[in-house]
C-alpha cells in the first residue's frame, strides 16, 4: 500500500501566544516562531504508518510519502515525519503565506497524478488557518472518493476497500470506501485499537498516546538519508490558483484573566448575571 | 573546526602554568556542523516527546526508588543506549560534543535517566570504544548499542574510592583464563546491567598493576546486590556487584596486561563530557522553572523578577551556566578533534560544571521559597540528584589536587634537565615531588625562555582587546604562582594540599575564563544578534575570576592555613566541637 500524507508546518502551539500581526494588519508575521508538524498531520501520519506496518514485529509493509508545501527550511518538518518511520519526501516550494487551500488542492492534485498513491491521508485541518476544506476539495479534483473526520479505518486488502468509522456531531457514522479516496482525520484516530490493516495481529494494541509516535533515535538517523524531493508547482505542471485573499489580521482582545471566588451557587448565578452578563 | 595544523599533543592548561597560551588549542571554539545541529534538534524534540510524557512518573519513581522495567525498555528500544556506538556496529556514532548535547536534554527531565544512560555510555562501556580491539568491538557492540547488554564501570571497592590503585579485586591468571575474585561497590547500573568493565589486579607485587577485563552477567560467578536506598538519583541502578572464582577468558582482557590503572583513567577523562553534558542541562531547566516562578509569584504587590536579589540570583545563574556549557564544549571539541593530553581541562570542566550546578539549583530553590522545599515541586529532587556529581566520576577534591599537580608536573617537563625525573612524578604523582627540590634554580630559564613567543592571544576579535589583556596578565601570575608555590615549598609540594588546591582554584578560574572568551569570540565571529547580551557575561565572569586569581594568588605568601589546620587538630583531639555555652 502506498499512501501519500501531506503535511504543513505550523507555529509551535505551545507558543501561540508569540505568534503577532504585522503592523499594517495584512499578515501574520512567522519571526522567531518556532515550527511544528500541524498535529492533524502528525495523526494522520501515524494512521498511514500504521497502515503500512506490522505493528507487533515493527516492521514496515508498505510505503509513506510525505509531501509539504512551504518555503526550503520547511525540509525539518518533513525530515520529522521521515524520523517517525516514513519513507521518503516532497518539498514543494512555495512561499506559504501566499498559499489558501485551493491551491494547496491544487498542488496536491499534481502530486497524486504523478505519485498514483493507493490512499492520501491527511488532517482535518491545519491549527493555524483552521479552514477544513483541502481534504474536501482535493476529493472533488481527482474524483476520488472523500473519508473525512476518520476516528478508525480498517482493510484486509492492502487498502483496496476500507471501512472508516466518521466522528459528526451526530454521532458515529461507519462507511465503506473504495481506493483509491482521500481519508482525512480526527484525534481519536490514535487510539490504541483504531487502525487495523489485516497484517498487524488483529489484537494488538498500540500505545496510549496524545500524539502521534515520537522519533526513536535510530529513526532520526535513518531519515538522514532517506530522500526529500524539491519541486515546484510549475515543475509539476500546475498553475494553481488563488480564491481567497485574507484582508485584515487582529489578535484576539486580551483576558482579563482575574479569577473570582464565590462561595455558594446562588452567589455563582448572581455573579454569572452581574459580572461576567452570560446569563 | 580547523585544529588539523596543530600540534594534538599539546595541552592547554599545561601550557598556560608555563606562561605560554596556546590559542590554536582554545580556539576555534567547537560548533557543529548545521547537519549535526539538524540531527540533534531532532534528537531534542524525539526526547522531548518520550520523557516529557514521563513528567508525573519520574516523580514516582524517584520516591519508589527505581525505574519499572517497561522505561528501562522503552529507553531500549528508543536506542538510547547506542549514542556513542560507531553507526556500522548499530550506534548512532556521537561524537563528545553530540553525546554531550544529547545527555543535557535527558538531564532537562531526569537526573536518574542521564545517569543511567551516561553510566552506560560515559564510563561502563567507553574503554571497549577506546581500547577495544576489533574482536571485542564485534562482539559486542551490536548488544551494547540496542540495549540488549547494558554496561557497568566496576573500579570503586569497599576499601579503595579516590586511591584507586589500592584496589583488592584480583585477577590470576589459569591457561586461557583468568580467575577473578573480588567485590566492587557503588556500581551504577550494576541492577540491569549484563557488561561489566573491572579492574582488577594482576600483579600483586606491584602497586597500580591492575588489568580492566571485560565481564558478562552470563559468567558462572557473578552476581549483584540489592538495589541501593540513595539520597539523590534514587531511581538509577546502583548495587554492589561480586566475582566469586569468575573465570573470564583471555580474549576479555582490554588494553593490555598491567595497564588497568591508565585505562580507567583515560575512561574517566574521555566521559566527562557527559556528566558536565548533564550538569548543563539540568541548570537550563533550573533557570526556566526559577525565572517562570519568579514571574508569578508576587509579594508586596509585584512580581518577585522585580526585586534587586532576584535577579541578582538569576543574573548569575545566566553566567554560571553560559561558562559551564563554554568549558564543556571546549573539553568535547579537543576529546573530538583528537587532542592527546586533555586530562587537565577534562577535570576542570568536571569540577566547574558540577559545583555551577550545586549552586543554581541551590538559588533556584531559594527564589522558589517555601516551594522548592516541598516534594511536589521539582527543585529539592533536583538539588538531591545533583549532589552526588561532585562526589562521583573523582571527587572535586582529589579532581583539584590532580589539576595542580599536574599543572606543576607541566613545568618540569619543559626543564631538560628534569626529564627523567618527571617520569617518576607522573607514574606515582602523589610521591613523586620530591624531586622537584632543585627546581627553584631552573626556573629562571623557563621565566626568559618560554616567555618570548605565545604569550599573547593574536586571534581574538578586536572588541575583546582588554579581556584578552587581563587574561595574558593573569597568565602571567599563574606561571609565577606555580614557580612560587615550588619555590616556598619544593619537594614537599606533593603533602601540600592547601597550597595545591590554591593553585588549582586559580587553574580552574583561567581556564573557565578561556573557555568563555572563546566562545564569545565565536558569537563575534558569526556577528550573532546578541553578542552585546554575551559580552555582559564575559565582563562578569571575567572580573570575578580576575579578582578571585589574584586574591589566591596573594594568598599563597598570606594565608590563615596554620590556623585552619590547627583547628582541624583541635577538633580531631576532642572529636567534637570543643566550646559549648553551658
Amino acid at each position: 500500500m502506498k499512501i501519500l500524507v501531506p503535511i504543513k508546518r505550523v507555529a509551535d502551539p505551545d507558543n501561540a501566544n508569540k505568534v503577532k500581526v504585522s503592523g499594517d494588519g495584512t499578515q501574520v508575521t512567522s519571526e522567531g516562531l518556532e515550527w511544528k508538524m500541524n498535529p492533524f498531520d502528525e495523526w494522520s501520519l501515524e494512521a498511514a504508518l500504521r497502515l503500512t506496518e506490522d505493528g507487533a514485529k515493527k516492521t514496515r509493509t508498505g510505503e509513506v510519502v510525505l509531501v509539504t508545501i512551504g518555503p526550503k527550511d520547511a525540509a525539518q518538518t518533513v525530515r520529522t515525519g521521515l524520523s517517525m518511520g516514513a519513507e521518503r519526501g516532497i518539498l514543494v516550494e512555495a512561499n506559504d503565506q501566499e498559499l489558501d487551500s485551493n491551491m494547496v488542492a491544487q498542488i496536491l492534485k499534481a502530486i497524486v497524478d504523478k505519485e498514483k498513491p493507493d490512499l492520501v491521508v491527511m488532517g482535518k485541518q491545519t491549527v493555524d488557518g483552521d479552514s477544513n476544506v483541502a481534504g474536501t476539495v482535493l476529493a472533488e479534483l481527482l474524483g476520488w472518493p472523500l473519508a473525512n473526520y476518520a476516528m478508525s479505518l480498517a482493510t484486509d486488502d492492502d487498502g483496496k476497500t476500507l471501512t472508516v468509522k466518521r466522528e459528526l456531531d451526530t454521532g458515529v457514522s461507519t462507511i465503506k470506501v473504495t481506493g483509491p479516496a482521500v481519508i482525512t482525520t480526527s484525534d481519536r484516530i490514535l487510539k490504541p485499537e483504531s487502525v487495523k490493516n489485516g497484517v498487524t495481529p488483529a489484537d494488538f494494541k498500540y500505545p496510549e498516546a496524545e500524539g502521534g509516535r515520537y522519533a526513536s533515535l535510530k529513526g532520526i538517523m535513518a531519515a538522514k538519508k532517506k530522500p526529500i524531493d524539491e519541486v515546484t508547482a510549475a515543475s509539476l505542471g500546475a498553475t494553481p490558483q488563488k480564491t481567497l485573499s485574507y484582508l485584515k489580521f487582529e489578535l484576539p482582545a486580551a483576558r482579563s484573566g482575574q479569577t473570582t471566588f464565590v462561595e455558594s451557587v446562588e452567589e455563582l448565578v448572581q455573579k454569572l448575571k452581574s459580572d461576567a452578563k452570560v446569563l | 573546526m580547523s585544529h588539523s595544523e596543530t600540534d594534538k599533543s599539546v595541552s592547554f592548561m599545561r601550557s598556560l602554568c608555563m606562561g605560554q597560551i596556546e590559542e590554536d588549542v582554545l580556539l576555534p571554539f567547537p560548533e557543529m556542523s548545521e547537519d549535526e545541529k539538524e540531527t540533534l534538534r531532532g534528537v531534542a524534540e524525539a526526547l522531548g516527546s518520550m520523557l516529557g510524557a514521563h513528567t508525573e512518573d519520574f516523580r514516582h519513581w524517584d520516591r519508589e526508588g527505581h525505574f519499572p522495567e517497561s522505561f528501562i525498555e522503552e529507553l531500549k528500544e528508543f536506542g538510547a543506549f547506542g549514542l556513542v556506538i560507531p553507526e556500522e556496529h548499530g550506534g548512532l556514532g556521537f561524537g563528545s560534543m553530540a553525546y554531550s548535547r544529547a545527555l543535557q536534554e535527558v538531564a532537562k527531565y531526569d537526573a536518574s535517566t542521564a545517569v543511567t544512560i551516561g553510566a552506560h555510555s560515559s564510563i561502563g562501556m567507553r574503554g571497549l570504544l577506546l581500547f577495544g580491539n576489533e574482536k571485542q568491538n564485534a562482539r559486542f557492540y551490536p548488544k551494547l548499542a540496542t540495549g540488549e547488554m547494558i554496561a557497568a564501570f566496576c573500579l570503586t571497592e569497599p576499601g579503595a574510592g579516590s586511591d584507586a590503585a589500592s584496589i583488592t579485586t584480583k585477577a590470576t591468571r589459569e591457561g586461557d583464563e583468568w580467575v577473578l575474585d573480588g567485590n566492587k561497590l557503588w556500581i551504577t547500573n550494576g541492577g540491569i546491567a549484563s557488561f561489566f568493565t573491572v579492574f582488577a589486579k594482576t600483579d600483586e607485587g606491584r602497586k597500580g598493576g591492575m588489568t580492566a577485563f571485560l565481564v558478562t552477567s552470563d559468567m558462572e560467578g557473578v552476581s549483584v546486590g540489592p538495589h541501593e536506598d540513595k539520597m539523590g538519583l534514587r531511581a538509577s541502578s546502583t548495587t554492589t556487584v561480586a566475582f566469586d572464582s569468575v573465570r573470564v577468558p583471555a580474549a576479555n582482557v582490554l588494553g593490555e596486561v598491567g595497564q588497568g590503572f591508565k585505562v580507567a583513567m583515560k575512561i574517566l577523562n574521555s566521559g566527562r563530557t557527559g556528566l558536565g553534558g548533564g550538569s548543563v542541562g539540568a541548570m537550563k531547566k533550573i533557570i526556566e522553572l526559577a525565572t517562570a516562578q519568579a514571574s508569578e509569584r508576587k509579594q508586596f504587590g509585584k512580581p518577585i523578577a522585580e526585586y534587586g536579589l532576584v535577579r541578582r540570583k538569576i543574573g548569575h545563574m545566566v553566567v554560571d551556566c553560559y561558562a559551564a556549557e563554554a568549558v564543556v564544549s571546549v573539553v568535547a571539541g579537543l576529546v573530538d578533534e583528537g587532542f592527546e593530553d586533555y586530562a587537565v581541562e577534562a577535570a576542570i570542566s568536571k569540577v566547574y560544571a558540577t559545583e555551577a550546578l550545586w549552586r543554581t539549583v541551590d538559588e533556584g530553590l531559594q527564589i522558589a521559597g517555601g516551594n522548592g522545599f516541598m516534594c511536589e515541586f521539582p527543585y529539592e529532587r533536583m538539588l538531591r540528584d545533583c549532589r552526588i556529581n561532585r562526589i562521583f566520576e573523582g571527587t572535586n577534591d582529589i579532581l583539584r589536587l590532580f589539576i595542580a599537580l599536574n599543572g606543576m608536573d607541566g613545568v618540569a617537563s619543559q626543564l631538560k634537565e628534569l626529564v627523567s625525573v618527571r617520569k617518576s612524578i607522573f607514574s606515582a604523582p602523589i610521591k613523586g615531588f620530591g624531586v622537584l627540590q632543585d627546581y627553584a634554580a631552573k626556573h629562571a630559564q623557563l621565566a626568559t625562555g618560554a616567555r618570548v613567543k605565545g604569550t599573547h592571544f593574536t586571534k581574538l576579535a578586536p572588541e575583546l582587546g582588554k579581556h584578552a589583556e587581563a587574561f595574558e596578565q593573569a597568565t602571567r601570575e599563574l606561571a609565577s604562582a606555580v614557580d612560587r608555590i615550588l619555590r616556598k615549598h619544593g619537594k614537599d609540594i606533593i603533602g601540600k594540599q592547601f597550597a595545591s588546591n590554591r593553585l588549582a582554584e586559580i587553574m580552574i578560574d583561567l581556564f573557565v575564563w578561556a573557555s568563555v572568551m572563546a566562545r564569545v569570540n565565536a558569537a563575534i565571529e558569526a556577528k550573532a544578534s546578541d553578542v552585546e547580551t554575551q559580552l555582559r557575561i564575559l565582563e562578569v565572569f571575567a572580573g570575578r575570576a580576575g579578582s578571585r586569581i589574584r586574591a589566591n594568588f596573594r594568598k599563597i605568601d598570606d594565608n590563615d592555613d596554620e590556623h585552619i589546620k590547627a583547628l582541624s587538630d583541635h577538633a580531631f583531639e576532642h572529636g567534637k566541637f570543643g566550646w559549648d555555652t553551658l
